[in-house]
């Protein structure tokens, strides 16, 4: 008896500290990030005239492989998405046009669209990103550029970071088409909504305000997947830790868009 | 009298327990290679020569600046007059050859863009490498092949200071041009000073070859080699005996 009255407390204060250490952990992960983030910006500042086609380059490169090679597969992505969305407001008999397009709005666009964009941009970009700097920080051509006077973050960062803030947006915009087409011609079939009816209620939920704020979520989610990413490739000492690095880095990328889409969700609607 | 291309003073590198610190420098032109046992601390000198790594101390002076008093925009100009060959060969994989070597010269504008191309076919021609080369995927080059295509790209730039930290690559792509030949007939031409960690083999140490030689993370002894054969010290000794067997 006198054992669990003496362990209890003591258990208590070991959960509070655990507790505490795991906060004091997420908050330097932040800063750890910022940090990184603040660096990446400041080697734009010192970039040279010779370094700008490189950035414009690799910038375009990101682009096309993150928004433009994987548009195809997002919008049937999201046209199967728009079928499984229309399910249930079919089983619910939901007919009000009204109400549908703002379901969309507020379900698929708002969150879910920017969401399974970042799920696919960490997966599939932000993997190879990782497993490609990875690569150049194992074999020490990181090092090598670095020690001849190549800023690595301006020259390795900062391109990936500026074409996967532009390519983000796309993809939730691909998605969204695919949503809205998927969801239309479902309703359109069992409920006889008529297509453009849904598609004039879609649009009429889209103002100014939601617009900039899913656009500064998408932003704030591409940068984030971007710094994650980048910042585990450049922590790379070996080959044998690109294997390791890559399902932390997709875990931890994907969990902090969460917390970004979780945040603005508040913003919007809190 | 010629500007000093590197001297460092007061270094310390970074280990523990902390070794005791020391002064080297090296003049343009001058080539220096380092001796000592394994864990000796050469490797660990490069690199912190080449600012990958922070020593615990010490003063480095490049080409007459010191490097502590630069802003990164300044210390970035110093270093593209810097050629660095670490351990692995450090290409780009995706890239082919051509596009490795062109680009520090495109990226510190060496060159107008539009002559780049010749600027790099005409370097590998003077080097005596096949031009059939520079269409490769550095992927597909053999670890030989790697190893001069690192040391080309060190060189292209026309650095004034060499640092390398690697046995340099012992065979040679075209038969009786070895690393030797290479480094009298294109690098001593180019008149740069040559810090270079080539191990036991790489280069042949004459009596007048300068020496560094290190033990335990500092510098026992600086001077040509036929000086430190008669050093009071068995280590410094037994270092430059070895190289010259």
């Amino acid at each position: 008896m006198r054992v669990v009255t003496a362990t209890t407390p003591a258990r208590g204060w070991q959960s509070i500290e655990s507790l505490g250490q795991t906060a004091i952990r997420l908050l330097r992960g932040v800063l750890e990030e910022l940090d990184f983030l603040a660096v990446v910006l400041m080697s734009s500042g010192s970039m040279s005239r010779g370094e700008w086609p490189f950035l414009v380059r690799h910038a375009w490169q990101q682009i096309y492989f993150t928004a433009v090679r994987q548009a195809v597969l997002l919008a049937v992505v999201g046209l199967i998405l728009g079928v499984l969305t229309a399910f249930p407001l079919i089983v619910f008999r939901i007919e009000d046009p009204h109400l549908l397009g703002r379901i969309t709005n507020i379900m698929m666009y708002h969150q879910f669209s920017p969401i399974l964009a970042t799920l696919f941009v960490a997966g599939l970009s932000g993997a190879a990103i990782t497993a490609e700097l990875g690569e150049l920080r194992a074999n020490q051509a990181i090092d090598h550029l670095a020690a001849m006077g190549v800023n690595p973050y301006s020259f390795f960062v900062l391109p990936r970071l500026i074409g996967m803030v532009l390519s983000l947006p796309i993809l939730v915009l691909w998605l969204n088409v695919g949503v809205t087409i998927g969801a239309a011609a479902m309703l359109n079939l069992y409920q006889q909504v008529p297509l453009t009816v849904f598609f004039r209620v879609c649009l009429a939920g889209l103002s100014r305000g939601s617009l900039a704020l899913t656009g500064a979520m998408v932003v704030m989610q591409a940068i984030h997947v971007i710094l994650v990413q980048t910042s585990s490739a450049f922590r790379v000492g070996a080959y044998v830790d690109i294997p390791r690095t890559l399902p932390g880095a997709f875990a931890r990328s994907f969990v902090g868009c969460l917390v970004i889409a979780l945040l603005f969700s508040l913003v919007r609607y809190g | 009298m010629a500007e000093v291309a590197l001297r460092a003073r007061g270094w310390v590198l970074d280990r523990r327990p902390a070794p005791k610190p020391f002064d080297f420098q090296v003049m343009p032109s001058e080539l220096w290679m380092l001796v000592g046992a394994v864990d000796s601390g050469r490797r660990e000198l490069i690199h912190s020569l080449a600012g990958l790594v922070e020593p615990q101390a010490g003063r480095l002076e490049l080409f007459g600046h010191d490097v502590a008093q630069l802003g990164s925009r300044a210390r970035a100009e110093l270093h593209r007059q810097i050629g660095v060959v670490l351990e692995q060969p450090g290409l780009v994989p995706a890239w082919s050859v051509f596009e490795n070597l062109a680009l520090l010269v495109r990226y510190h504008r060496l060159v107008p863009g539009d002559a780049v191309e010749d600027y790099v076919v005409e370097f590998v021609e003077s080097c005596r490498l096949p031009r059939a080369l520079l269409t490769r995927l550095a992927s597909d080059l053999s670890l030989l092949e790697s190893q001069w295509i690192g040391l080309l790209r060190a060189l292209v730039i026309r650095p004034r200071l060499l640092l390398v930290s690697t046995y340099l690559p012992q065979e040679t792509l075209v038969a009786g041009y070895g690393v030797w030949t290479f480094f009298a007939e294109v690098v001593e031409p180019m008149g740069m000073a040559i810090l270079v960690d080539a191990g036991p083999q790489a280069l042949p140490i004459g009596a007048e070859t300068r020496l560094l030689v290190m033990d335990e993370g500092t510098l026992l002894a600086a001077g040509q080699a036929a000086e430190l054969a008669q050093h009071p010290d068995a280590t410094v000794r037994r270092h430059v005996r070895l190289h010259h067997a």
